[in-house]
């Protein structure tokens, strides 16, 4: 059904680094971006490391040369990052064709409520943040700062987010409702988030090991990540150029708990299937997998389960870039879609760091060194809370 | 010990807000988990944090969980042994 | 998009008595002081006592919604779930960040900080109907429950067959609180927003589904198609968006026998819907609903429900109705939706 979808803009800002090029550099040299906390507020700053964005909110402001009280870090990570992925592309926003802008969030504008409510309790102060704590406002902060008009939402599926951002835009491509959509996700850091997730007892305190038999769970990570897609005749009508193209996508539901995978992968399992089938292309010819790979010992556990239950004895290569980014949440499919471009691209595969023991049960080692191949189809998972399990593919052109 | 029993029933009800559930009607050896009153992994961890507030009990490994909360008389024992009753 | 969403099952938790299936606004709650507050039910008869005790309101209020329409609709499972909400489960966010500031980090449980998650409606109806499939949920300010019907009817021309939307608001003592400090709120006993003399909001909050089939089998109506305006800059643009829709279903705006409009009751952000007004009550009957459930992210799932009842029932309610014009049929509706001037979404059923 309906056109082909090309990727033709990449947009990235991340713990390693405020734009593609910086994260392509740490990227192919192996180095992580995850380290001491600098920013975030809170009583544990010393004990855990995090994926922070190195900028500040003032440096945010100049980066992008826009400054408001009222932008909340979410909102300036999402402009960043969509800003670049418009620039790069080279789309021009006033030439008639309609554009879109479909974001993802998690933490919204919580990064700046949880910072400022105790005020608007006490001291009836800052009560206009709560105009912006919402989902739909940093959406519509980089959809007016771009002057996107002819669409806008959001989405919020925990962390499978931006995937399902990148499927809904690929959709409303096919079904010829737009010529091209500004999709992906952002999320900041905040004390709300950091917190829950400690008390998850799923955060590591030192760099994570995804899919290492002691792994202990994961960082977490910041970050604003879009990517531009076209229609194949809005592309040719500019002489536009596309540097991958979207061939699957899927999204399930695993149904087995409010936070956990399932210990059968079977939401994953059919997500990557279905993908795989809409693609047309067979499991073996999949040259890399860009994993969820959180480095909770139960994510890894009912995502390596799913690979063999879809690869069988053949699990294309793969890794977790978790551990050069850390998990940036409704971000971080969008964070990996352009990992995954950037290896088809580079053809080369970007390492999962901090792994020395594959997981008992399944023996499977990703790779650990920045890696030399010939990449054509890449794999993107992503799952999240709620049971959400989302596939992408992209594809060489 | 049956004192500090008694004390953990109305803290775990609080604590998991089992509205429906009378501390008689939590028995001092059945399981906590799967069967007897249905718990799960989200409750294992609103236990962990009773243990910290109420006894001062630190517990790192949420694995660790699973022998300590098998009952209320193991989660009463393992205070006990910790010097924190 | 050719296929059509026929609607076979409903559910409406709102500040008006939905919770009766019968209830055709035969009496009608008023706003407490300055906001509306749902008429629950008693939710131990839809939700499992060991679900129930995490859940806050929003959960219980959207998964007892979905459990009414799926009843209503006769089904057993669907192909795909997708819900909106503009705040999310609002009263969980600020209990964890309550615990977060009061015991300064220390101590937190992580209950409140999953059943936060915006797509925990979502999740835990599929956890309840073991639905495997779609899952999806939108959370943009007035446009959320409307990317729902969209994604439902791009969904039907993809295949799927049976489909569960809804919208979910909550709100809190706290946050009508804080609402009422910034000044949001109305003062004024009118509810005649279409007169364009009331200031303020009255807020709302509820949850309404609804069981959307690809075959007109057991439904009275269904959506044909829906389209958006963000931030338009004149009434005309809002025009254009609505001329076009109709066209692309082969109508025009004379031919539409009712028009529900959602009034926020504040006129500085009403005024486009104003100008619209006369244009729109020379050939059709005109009603509004928000002046029932309140304004909030989500209220045009209410609306959503209104005028499948009237398409029904085949009666615009005195209640709602602005002016006196009567259709001997009711073949069309559309609702005419925006979020404080800045989210507009136009929604066209049909009898069927």
């Amino acid at each position: 059904m309906g056109e082909g979808v090309f990727i033709s803009g990449l947009g990235l800002i991340s713990a390693i680094g405020n734009n593609v090029a910086e994260a392509y550099h740490h990227l192919s040299n192996a180095k992580t971006g995850i380290g001491k906390i600098n920013h975030l507020q809170t009583r544990y700053k010393d004990e855990y490391v995090l994926g922070e964005v190195k900028l500040s909110n003032n440096d945010l402001m100049d980066f992008i040369s826009h400054h408001s009280p009222l932008l909340n870090r979410t909102s300036l990570l999402g402009i960043a990052a969509a800003r670049e992925a418009v620039l790069h592309s080279g789309i021009d926003l006033k030439d008639g064709l309609r554009t879109g802008l479909i974001s993802s969030t998690t933490v919204a504008g919580m990064c700046k409520t949880e910072l400022f409510f105790n005020d608007m309790i006490e001291k009836n102060e800052h009560l206009e943040i709560l105009d912006t704590h919402d989902c739909g406002e940093s959406t519509e902060e980089i959809a007016d700062y771009l002057g996107v008009k002819d669409y806008v939402t959001t989405i919020s599926t925990a962390c499978s987010s931006a995937a399902n951002a990148i499927m809904l835009g690929s959709r409303m491509i096919k079904h010829g409702m737009l010529d091209r959509v500004i999709v992906g996700g952002v999320d900041s850091l905040s004390k709300f988030t950091f917190n829950g997730f400690n008390t998850l007892m799923i955060l590591d305190k030192e760099w994570c090991k995804p899919f290492d038999e002691n792994r202990k769970g994961l960082n977490l990570g910041e970050a604003g990540a879009f990517v531009v897609i076209e229609s194949e005749s809005a592309l040719k009508k500019r002489n536009g150029k596309a540097l991958a193209q979207v061939m699957g996508y899927a999204n399930t539901n695993d149904a087995y708990h409010q936070t956990a995978s399932s210990p059968d992968g079977s939401g994953a399992t059919k997500a990557i299937q279905l993908a795989l089938q809409m693609s047309g292309l067979n499991a073996s010819q999949i040259d890399y997998i860009n994993m969820h790979g959180t480095g909770t010992p139960n994510n890894d556990l009912s995502e390596s389960k799913a690979a063999i239950n879809v690869f069988g004895n053949n699990v294309p290569k793969f890794s977790s870039t978790k551990s050069f980014t850390g998990h940036t949440l409704a971000a971080a499919a969008g964070v990996e879609a352009v990992i995954s471009i950037l290896s088809i691209l580079n053809n080369k595969i970007f390492p999962n760091l901090n792994f020395t023991t594959p997981i008992s049960e399944f023996k499977l080692t990703p790779v650990t060194k920045v890696t030399d191949a010939e990449i054509k189809n890449v794999l993107s998972n992503s799952f999240g809370f709620g049971g959400n399990c989302s596939s992408l593919i992209f594809s060489k052109v | 010990m049956d004192a500090l029993i008694e004390k953990l029933k109305g803290q775990i009800i609080e604590q998991l807000n089992l509205v429906e559930v009378k501390p008689a009607d939590i028995k001092p050896d059945a399981p906590l988990f799967g069967e007897g009153l249905g718990l799960d992994s989200i409750d294992a961890l609103e236990l962990i944090v009773l243990l910290e507030k109420h006894y001062g009990i630190k517990i790192q490994n949420p694995a660790d969980g699973k022998k300590i909360f098998e009952s209320v008389r193991t989660m009463a024992e393992f205070i006990k042994s910790n010097g924190k009753d | 998009m050719t296929k059509k969403a026929y609607i076979i099952g409903s559910g409406s938790i709102s500040p008006q008595n939905t919770i009766d299936e019968n209830w055709f606004f035969e009496k009608i709650n008023p706003v407490h002081i300055d906001f509306f507050s749902a008429l629950e039910p008693s939710y131990k008869e839809h939700i499992a006592p060991n679900m129930l005790r995490r859940m806050g309101r929003a959960i219980k209020m959207g998964v007892t919604a979905a459990n009414m329409a799926v009843v209503d609709a006769k089904v057993q499972n669907v192909d795909a779930i997708i819900s909106g909400t503009g705040l999310g489960c609002f009263e969980d966010s600020e209990k964890f960040l309550l615990a977060i500031i009061n015991n300064k980090e220390q101590f937190l449980t992580p209950t409140s900080f999953i059943q936060s998650t915006h797509n925990t409606v979502g999740s835990q109806i599929a956890l309840i109907m073991k639905c495997y499939d779609y899952n999806f949920t939108y959370v943009h300010r007035g446009f959320s429950f409307e990317t729902c019907v969209m994604d439902a009817l791009m969904q039907m021309e993809e295949g799927k067959q049976t489909i569960l939307i809804g919208g979910i608001e909550e709100h809190t003592p706290m946050y009508v609180e804080l609402l009422r400090r910034s000044k949001k709120f109305s003062s004024n006993n009118s509810h005649q927003y279409y007169e364009g003399k009331t200031k303020g909001i009255q807020m709302g909050e509820g949850s309404t589904f609804f069981v959307l089939s690809d075959t007109k089998k057991n439904a009275c109506s269904c959506i044909e198609g829906i389209s958006f305006s963000y931030k338009p800059k004149s009434t005309e643009e809002i025009l254009s968006a609505i001329t076009n829709l109709l066209k692309t279903h082969q109508t025009s705006l004379e031919k539409i026998d009712v028009v529900l409009m959602g009034f926020s009751g504040d006129q500085q952000f009403d005024n486009y819907l104003l100008e619209l007004l006369p244009q729109v009550s020379k050939t059709s009957a005109t009603a509004h609903f928000k002046q029932l459930c309140g304004e909030y992210h989500t209220a045009g799932a209410f609306g959503t429900w209104v005028a499948n009842k009237i398409i029904e029932k085949q009666n615009v309610p005195e209640a709602i109705k602005i002016n006196s014009l009567t259709k001997s049929t009711i073949n069309t509706v559309l609702i005419i939706n925006a979020y404080m001037g800045i989210n507009y979404s136009f929604t066209l059923l049909s009898k069927c």
